[in-house]
């Protein structure tokens, strides 16, 4: 299991992917929102979205996760 | 005198003594555990061939040497003052007269004028020596602050560098960590478990990963020794030999002719929207070699020595695609640390600002961001080499001032046409100057939006910030590199 996280305290803004989506690394999953900046949240490595632990709107803390990624890289 | 009389000369006893003692000292120890080089080996992939000479190659502790090898050699031709712990001797611990002799070669590079580097492989302090040991450890680090002044200082971590031979890195200038070997830790994993319980292996207490990415004591992380010798001297090619001496000069170039072609278009027009500052340093610098110090740790502002005009220069910048180039503990820790570097060596510091601000909120005022970003206005501040800065896109608040503003001391400051320069970005600053017009109004998000595009035009538009005299003047991206160029040619006209 491969965790996508938060890496600054920030307002959940977009959630790009879903559940069972497959992903390669360096896409985009996550859009969050803070100091007035969209930071993205990019894949570290590829597979299935798993589980997507936060809502939209939600305040993350730096280091919490935001996507689970699961399985092989690439479809 | 013929080759045969030389045979002859050579039998003879005193001779044939000082044959064997030479033989003797410089016999290749087999490097223990992992390590690939021996102490002198290490030494002579550091130096341009051939050019080693050790100082007091026949001194001695116990028969086995002092334990540290020590000399100086060439490095591109120009001349630097090597220290290399010997972890066959000992471990490499540090005695009473390894301590002298590495004080000796300290000495040699703080008189003369030479960059000064540490080759780190040691356990620390030579425990039978007991407090001599600690008494030479204390004049090495004394030797340390004394350089700061005076000559480049690079540690590179080659092996388990625990107390001492931790600490002396931290007062020199750069360290350097060979990944999976290089270790530094004020005790070991042994003496962790035993003193307070806890069980972490080297790697956690003091790997290259938890210091180059976390904790921010190490630099750079190299894969292997080669690549940390290499490194440092591509490091010391920026660097002149000491505070005062003549730059290190290349040949001019331009920027990547795509690299200048894309300048215009690299930011993007909306404040909010990421982009990689990299892409700006390549449309301005000469294209060529740059070196990023720290680039896994507080990735947020970006710390490089590049080049404008074929002279070494220092570059800081804020990075918006990490953590949306906001400025933190770590950041402000980070950027300070190299303008004071630039400063010592007469380095030019360039910084190119697009920051969002100092990041709030209970974690980092728990962190002490205040004490933090206090350390960056005053490296600014302090800053006797000359500094230039360019506001690409937004500057913030506080962060505005801490990111070489004129107010600091910059010698000059541009801002790009596009630029917003303000006491805050305009959402927050029209929710708070127009808070009952925003209560009242049928569509109060309407309202912020359109009060929100005119105070980003009438109040943050750099054109109050020229006419006043604030920033120098306004500028497009393509004319950045003319500017820094004019103004460095000037600023250190009769300098090397």
């Amino acid at each position: 299991m491969i965790a996508a996280r938060a890496d600054i305290v920030a307002n959940v803004w977009k959630i790009v992917v879903r559940e069972g989506d497959p992903v390669n690394a360096g896409d985009e999953l996550a859009v969050l929102e803070s100091m007035k900046m969209e930071i993205p949240v990019i894949a570290p490595s590829g597979g299935y979205v798993v589980r997507i632990p936060v809502d939209e709107g939600q305040i993350v803390q730096e280091g919490d996760v935001v996507v689970e990624i699961d399985g092989t890289p690439g479809v | 005198m013929t080759q045969l009389d030389l045979a002859a000369l050579d039998a003879t006893a005193h001779r044939a003594s000082l044959t064997q003692r030479r033989r003797q000292r410089n016999a290749r120890v087999e490097p223990r555990g992992a390590r690939e080089h021996t102490a002198r080996e290490r030494v002579e992939m550091l130096v341009d061939a051939g050019s080693f000479v050790e100082i007091a190659p026949l001194r001695t502790a116990d028969g086995q040497g002092t334990g540290v090898v020590t000399g100086w050699g060439l490095v591109e031709g120009r001349g630097v003052v090597v220290i290399a712990h010997d972890a066959a001797v000992a471990s490499g611990a540090i005695g009473a007269v390894f301590a002298d002799a590495v004080v000796k070669a300290q000495r040699l590079g703080i008189d003369r004028g030479f960059p000064i580097v540490y080759l780190n492989d040691s356990g620390g302090a030579r425990v039978p020596d007991g407090v001599f040991a600690l008494h030479g450890c204390g004049e090495i680090f004394t030797q340390n602050v004394l350089a700061q002044r005076r000559v480049p200082q690079i540690s590179v971590i080659l092996g388990p560098c625990a107390g001492a031979a931790a600490y002396s890195p931290a007062l020199t200038d750069w360290t350097i960590m060979v990944k999976g070997h290089g270790h530094m830790f004020l005790t070991g994993p042994d003496i962790v478990k035993a003193a307070t319980g806890e069980d972490a292996t080297a790697d956690e207490i003091g790997g290259s990963q938890l210091h180059t990415v976390k904790s921010g004591v190490a630099h750079l992380e190299v894969p292997d020794e080669a690549a940390a010798l290499a490194e440092t001297r591509r490091l010391l090619s920026f660097l002149p030999s000491h505070a005062g001496a003549p730059m290190p000069f290349t040949e001019p170039v331009g920027p990547a002719p795509e690299a200048a072609d894309a300048l215009p278009f690299v930011v993007p027009e909306k404040a909010s929207v990421v982009f990689d500052m990299n892409r700006v340093l390549d449309g301005v610098l000469d294209e060529g070699e740059r070196f990023e110090l720290m680039p896994q740790h507080a990735r947020s502002v970006l710390t490089v020595l590049g080049r404008l005009d074929g002279r070494p220069v220092g570059i800081i910048a804020n990075q918006p695609g990490a953590r949306g180039g906001i400025l933190d503990s770590a950041a402000s820790v980070k950027a300070a640390r190299f303008v004071e570097f630039c400063s010592r060596f007469g380095l030019p510091v360039l910084t190119f600002v697009d920051v969002p601000g100092f990041l709030p909120g209970t974690v980092e005022e728990g962190r002490g961001v205040i004490t933090h970003g206090a350390k960056l206005l005053k490296a600014y501040i302090e800053s006797s080499a000359p500094v230039l800065t360019v506001v690409v896109r937004k500057a913030y608040g506080g962060a505005y001032i801490a990111m070489g503003a004129k107010s600091l001391g910059a010698d000059f400051q541009w801002a790009w046409s596009n630029a917003e320069i303000a006491v805050m970005g305009p959402g927050g600053a029209v929710t708070l100057l127009h808070r009952r017009a925003l209560a009242a109004a049928d569509d109060p998000i309407a309202l912020r939006d359109e009060l929100a595009a005119e105070y980003r035009e009438e109040v943050a538009r750099p054109y109050i910030a020229a006419e006043s005299g604030i920033v120098d003047d306004v500028i497009v991206p393509e004319e950045t590199r003319g500017r820094l160029s004019d103004a460095l040619r000037m600023l250190t006209a009769g300098q090397g």
